[in-house]
């Protein structure tokens, strides 16, 4: 990594940042219902992984350290998927009562 | 000086701990180490960002109406300054590699300096939640007896009285709060949007949880409502405290950091402590960039 490779990345976290603020004003239902909430949390995703390749060095890391990285995000979506098809199919479902 | 000397010389390099057989394998199990810790940290915060995810999928109106009610920019404004100090932070860990003594601990000072700010903003934005009764634990609001002058007395901050005594929707209405209590007097949005329901049954306008949690005989009722207001700010308080936390405790190794690096411990052959708390760092930094539009921008575009 060199100084103008971190500047890239800085630069892409602030665009993000503001692309993330100027999209969450805007109405985005006109897609489908809860587009803006994909789209916050696809630039939140994008960040994310901006910050882990290159600030925290996991892309120039051994194998493991990448094992490590992915594990632990397969275990968070098993915790938010096992949680959610709870309560997702309680009753009736989300919307009729 | 035997002969046999020689056959025992093995070549040590200055950073090497001795139950490591060389540096490669020394740094990987450090960051190995390090990667498990904060594999549980995720964990960790995973637990809380389901009960977001539960809570927010069953009420998601009274979570709009709560997040509407944070300042957005201040969130923007501290995302921004997070991302800058892991820039200070990942420059730190670059001199660090190159031996680089006064960069280390100017970047350092910064680092700190960044996440002092954090908390700074972070303190504006509690103080404003306790001055307008948003706090979701009664008696930890400020107090106002019934007929005394409600117009901003005790802990106000230049930045909160422009942007929210005239501008917030709850403007008109007197605050009294003798005893401290959760206070919520917006209800513009929920009334329209039930009304949308009525008149279109198949509309998807609520889910069935709203149905049920917000409304009494046919009618919003708003007790019900602020309750699952309050929900939300038990939400915003419990992880934004949580990543408030962890801010001081980098603060803490920041500190450390400051001091190693001062005396000069760190160089070409032995970073790995900048580089781990560098990872820890940015760690909170990732969790912010989550919390930031989870929180504060998700019923932005309501726009009432």
């Amino acid at each position: 990594m060199t100084i103008p490779m971190y500047l890239g990345v800085f630069a892409v976290l602030v665009v993000g940042t503001i692309l993330t603020y100027v999209v969450a004003t805007m109405d985005l239902d006109w897609i489908f219902p809860g587009a803006n909430t994909l789209v916050a949390l696809l630039i939140a995703f994008t960040k994310m992984t901006c910050v882990m390749l290159f600030f925290m060095h996991v892309y120039w890391s051994p194998k493991l350290i990448w094992l490590s990285v992915i594990a632990s995000f397969f275990w968070l979506a098993i915790m938010f998927a096992f949680t959610m098809q709870d309560y997702f199919t309680r009753g009736s479902g989300v919307f009729t009562t | 000086m035997s002969a046999h000397a020689s056959d025992k010389f093995v070549y040590h390099e200055p950073g090497l701990q001795h139950q490591f057989e060389d540096m490669r394998q020394q740094e990987e199990s450090v960051s190995i180490g390090m990667w498990m810790f904060l594999a549980q940290e995720i964990m960790f915060f995973g637990g809380l960002f389901t009960a977001y995810l539960v809570l927010r999928s069953r009420y998601p109106m009274a979570f709009a109406a709560g997040s509407n009610h944070l300042d957005a920019f201040l969130g923007g404004l501290n995302t921004l300054v997070l991302i800058v100090s892991s820039l200070t932070m990942a420059l730190t860990v670059y001199y660090a590699q190159r031996s680089n003594r006064n960069m280390q601990v100017i970047l350092i000072v910064l680092t700190m300096i960044f996440g002092g700010v954090f908390l700074g903003v972070k303190a504006i934005e509690y103080t404003d939640k306790y001055n307008h009764g948003l706090v979701p634990v009664t008696g930890l609001n400020k107090k106002v007896k019934e007929g005394a002058k409600a117009e901003h007395s005790g802990l106000t901050l230049p930045i909160e009285t422009r942007a929210n005594a005239a501008e917030a929707p709850g403007a008109a209405h007197a605050y009294v709060n003798p005893k401290g209590e959760f206070q919520w007097v917006e209800y513009d949005l929920i009334e329209k949007t039930f009304e949308q329901q009525k008149s279109d049954p198949d509309g998807n306008h609520l889910t069935a949880s709203e149905l049920i949690g917000y409304t009494s005989n046919g009618q919003i009722d708003h007790d019900k409502f602020r309750d699952k207001v309050r929900i939300f700010y038990w939400i915003y308080f419990v992880m934004t405290g949580l990543h408030a936390l962890h801010m001081v405790i980098g603060l803490g190794l920041m500190a450390w950091l400051l001091w190693t690096a001062w005396k000069g411990y760190y160089s070409m052959e032995y970073y790995m402590p900048v580089e781990m708390s560098g990872l820890y760092w940015h760690f909170v930094d990732i969790v912010w960039i989550f919390l930031f539009p989870l929180l504060y921008l998700l019923g932005r575009h309501f726009g009432h």
